[in-house]
């Protein structure tokens, strides 16, 4: 039988993989869903496939031909990611591994969907239930806008990058909305001063060819008096206009900033997992003041001197056609060069953006860490670095600002070789017709012909602002335009939390090349204290980054009180959950707003009481401003048993439903341990908790306990469950039970020797 | 705990799959089935290469791939470079950008291939040595041995994002 056209696959099936599989395939047993993949055995771009029916699986590519195998023949179907692609990899029944398939990370996802189904299959599993699975990873791989291509964070998801208002102008105009009225008196006043602009060189002809000749004294002392009234109102209008351009300006800029920081907020984990801090803090502070420049550039110099343009050949053309023509010759050329030169100059500014960003990066990185850099006597290495990084921006600038100052030089040049040629032109006229050409229309059209090319030059020139602007308004956009965290149940479910939590198959990754979690599957019952325990990089922390909603390209489901938490209101759903982390993150503020910052609205006694239950109300007391005292960035200036207690403190006061405490892994003395624990006691009492535990104390609090290993749940039960199963928990207990015994006789030592 | 390294002429490595191999020490001891990572892929491609077991976890490492025998190197290199497979960029065909999403079509030693890139700050890297690193939208990886021997016209359109 022939392939069905209908049949599920991730692209349409080539036809001359088509042409080759067509026959292998028996009516009673069709190809249930393919894999289209890109490259071959060897490595190289080709036509490529596998195809998987109810009962076997059939490889193609052109270099390698077929392998057709029944799932009856296969050990283990696995997916092994390398560095640069992965394969396919079938174990069969005599331990004879064989790579089928090798593919690039585009079709990762679908990959380990097809094992996972071929080993389920194998291992009895329902085909229908499992054909379910492989359908949802594949319209999840579907979930692309069709018109941009950018993947949806929900098959049914708008794209906001194709929402109409994608273009980068359109973008900018509605922050210059609000400042129309400005802008337009702003306008109006320009155009008054413009118009004043243009009287003097006029005044200039009267003078020399009637005043002057005739001597006429009150005639001259009348043209200098308005001339001067001229100047008053022009730069009167001037300054009146420059005021408001400032004012304006501030405003979008204030407004595009608020905007950007409050996109910043609103964007997935997945978004900061992969830019810097650096470069965010560069897109609000600097690329924002360059947008302003531009901006105003745009809606007031270029009106104006456009209207200076056209009212200045307005007026040549009715001194004299011939010059004004004349005058205009050059214009062409410097239009050519303005084009050549923007392409030119485009790269460059691009390329500075993103050395301005390493530095902007560094700062980011450094500033902050500087007790790390001075502990480790690091100060010159690090100054060493920025000077590394500082003297890239400046070469980088130093070859835009090459191509910046030449090309306006240039036009600089064509104008003033232009105003050479009206004086000889012009001149001749003089002396050889004075009829037809005075000598103060010549003054006159040459003061004009000066001003008709500041307004060239602008334009000309509006081109390097212009592609510096771009460049910026690009990476400022990247903020705008980034998909936000996704809220498809907003406004729904926003009843109480129960705490039931379930966990349906779920698995993971960061990024296509490495599996993080695999079908993770466990059920969590209200008022359950379920401890996390696993190596380093088991997975735990992803567990709970699922949990809390700060990731959720994920596949399978997770439950809260059985509803899918994706169709739970963001704000509501996370409103319900108290998160003490491990390294609790303080902000430059007093003790009492940090305390407070889980919820602003407590009554100051119920940020004492929260103190109290956390056991930091009496560390707090004792310190000279208590809770007016002003912590440092990030805390400085707390001992870490003290911000944890803080931490605990801010859980206490917005008394979730939902608990999830990461355990500080940092070594606190006996007695902090004991204020800690007790506190973390106090505030788990009647919660559904989950933690990520460390020690040996806080697990046998758990009533639960989840065994992660390698992204998977190797091992559920009590604590006396899992010890008497002597597994992967029971070693990690003798580990800690050693290390705690260290620990109390070393802290036993100490306390001897200071006694 | 001591990282257990081996430097050379004390261990005969065979090939047991395309990216495994057997190790085994003139001591008499056998390791099977050791998969070979570079610790430094970028910056080190011959030094430092672990060994890892099926759990992944490290059993030696290699200090210089120079120093083992010839029979033994050549298995390595196999299995690094079955493992390291990234196609290198030849010639940069087209490169079109629509809604701040790069679509590049390159000639690799692989052949022709198009991808995405959709943020060329933290997609496309340039190493010191001159060698310039890409990853696409897929986390696929590319990379350019040396820019300056790229042709012109490849190098004018790259330029911008380096």
């Amino acid at each position: 039988m022939s392939i069905p056209r209908s049949m599920l696959t991730n692209k349409p099936v080539t036809e001359s993989v088509r042409a080759a599989t067509d026959e292998l395939f028996g009516e009673d047993d069709p190809p249930l869903f393919a894999v289209v993949s890109d490259l071959n055995l060897n490595g190289c771009y080709d036509n490529s496939a596998l195809f998987v029916t109810s009962q076997k699986l059939i490889a193609f590519d052109e270099e390698n031909g077929i392998i057709n195998l029944f799932f009856s023949q296969i050990k283990t179907a696995e997916v092994k990611r390398m560095y640069g692609n992965a394969v396919f990899k079938i174990t069969t029944n005599d331990g004879k591994r064989t790579d089928i398939l090798r593919f690039t990370y585009s079709v990762a996802e679908i990959c380990d969907a097809v094992a996972n189904f071929i080993n389920h299959i194998n291992s009895g599993e329902d085909i229908e239930l499992e054909l379910d699975m492989v359908r949802a990873t594949y319209k999840n791989m579907r979930s692309f806008c069709p018109k941009c291509g950018r993947k949806l964070s929900n098959p049914d998801a708008n794209c906001i990058n194709c929402s109409g208002k994608s273009k980068v102008v359109s973008k900018l105009l509605i922050y210059i909305k609000p400042q129309l009225k400005r802008i337009i008196f702003s306008l109006i006043l320009s155009m008054g001063s413009t118009a004043m602009a243009l009287v003097p060189p006029y005044v200039t002809k009267i003078m020399v060819d009637e005043i002057l000749p005739q001597s006429n004294k009150r005639l001259l002392a009348i043209t200098v008096a308005a001339l001067l009234g001229v100047y008053i109102v022009q730069y009167i209008l001037g300054g009146c206009r420059a005021y408001l351009l400032r004012l304006a300006g501030d405003s979008m800029v204030t407004d595009l900033k608020k905007d950007i920081y409050a996109k910043a907020q609103h964007l997935p984990m997945s978004f900061y997992d992969k830019t810097s801090t650096g470069s965010v803090i560069n897109r609000v502070n600097s690329d924002t003041a360059i947008i302003q420049t531009f901006m105003l550039r745009v809606t007031q110099e270029a009106v104006v001197q456009l209207f200076m343009l056209v009212g200045i050949v307005v007026i040549m053309f009715t001194m004299n056609w011939k010059l004004t023509l004349l005058s205009l010759a050059p214009v062409p050329i410097v239009i050519c060069i303005s084009k050549f030169f923007g392409k030119k100059i485009a790269p460059m500014y691009r390329r500075l953006w993103r050395r301005g960003t390493a530095i902007s990066g560094l700062l980011a990185d450094t500033i902050p860490a500087v007790r790390v850099i001075k502990s480790f006597t690091s100060e010159k290495r690090a100054v060493e670095k920025f000077s590394r990084y500082a003297n890239d921006f400046l070469s980088e600038s130093k070859k835009a600002s090459k191509t910046a100052t030449v090309f306006p030089h240039i036009i600089t040049f064509m104008i003033t070789s232009g105003s050479v040629i009206i004086w000889l032109v012009g001149g001749t006229w003089v002396i050889e017709r004075p009829e037809a050409l005075t000598l103060g229309l010549l003054v006159s059209f040459i003061s004009y012909t000066s001003m008709f090319y500041t307004p060239v030059n602008f334009f000309a020139n509006l081109n390097d602002s212009y592609q510096n602007a771009l460049a910026s308004a690009e990476k400022i956009l990247d903020i705008i335009n980034a998909e936000p965290e996704t809220d498809f149940g907003k406004g729904k479910n926003k009843t109480g939390l129960k705490g039931k939590i379930e966990f349906r198959n779920v698995n993971f990754s960061f990024d296509r090349t490495k599996r993080v979690l695999t079908n993770v599957s466990f059920v969590i019952n209200p008022g359950d204290i379920v401890g996390i325990v696993g190596t380093t990089g088991s997975g735990k922390t992803t567990l709970i980054n699922l949990l809390m909603r700060f990731y959720e390209n994920y596949e399978g489901e997770i439950l809260v009180d059985g509803k899918n938490i994706k169709d739970i209101d963001l704000n509501f759903y996370r409103s319900q959950m108290g998160f003490v982390q491990q390294e609790p993150m303080m902000f430059r503020d007093t003790i009492i707003n940090n305390i407070a910052y889980s919820n602003p609205n407590a009554h100051v006694e119920q940020v004492l009481h929260a103190a109290e239950i956390a056991n930091a109300h009496g560390f707090i007391s004792r310190l000279p401003d208590a809770y007016d005292t002003m912590l440092g960035e990030r805390g400085v200036g707390l001992s870490g048993g003290e911000k944890q207690r803080i931490s605990i403190a801010r859980a206490v006061l917005k008394n979730p439903g939902l608990l999830i405490i990461d355990e500080a892994t940092s070594a606190v003395d006996s007695e902090t341990e004991k204020l800690i624990q007790e506190a973390i006691e106090r505030l788990i009492r009647g919660r559904t908790t989950i933690m990520i535990a460390h020690r040996l104390s806080t697990l046998r609090k758990a009533n639960r306990i989840l065994v992660v290993d390698k992204g998977e749940i190797i091992e559920n039960g009590s604590h006396e469950e899992l010890m008497a199963l002597q597994g992967k928990y029971y070693k990690l207990i003798q580990i800690q039970s050693m290390s705690e015994q260290v620990q109390a006789e070393i802290e036993a030592e100490n306390f001897e020797m200071v006694r | 705990m001591q990282l257990r390294y081996i430097d050379g002429p004390e261990v005969r490595i065979t090939a047991y799959d395309r990216i495994f191999v057997n190790v085994e020490f003139f001591g008499g001891e056998v390791l099977t089935e050791l998969e070979p990572r570079r610790l430094f892929p970028i910056s080190g491609l011959t030094k430092y290469i672990t060994l890892l077991d099926n759990e992944g976890n490290e059993r030696a490492i290699i200090r210089n791939l120079n120093n083992l025998m010839p029979e033994s190197r050549d298995a390595i290199l196999d299995c690094l470079k079955e493992y390291y497979m990234i196609p290198r960029i030849k010639r940069l065909i087209k490169r079109t950008e629509k809604f701040k999403i790069w679509m590049w079509t390159v000639e690799t030693d692989r052949g022709i291939y198009t991808f995405e890139i959709r943020n060329s700050f933290t997609a496309i890297k340039v190493l010191h040595d001159g060698r310039i690193l890409i990853l696409d939208a897929n986390d696929n990886r590319y990379e350019i041995p040396d820019l300056n021997k790229l042709d012109k016209r490849s190098i004018r359109l790259i330029l911008p994002d380096v």
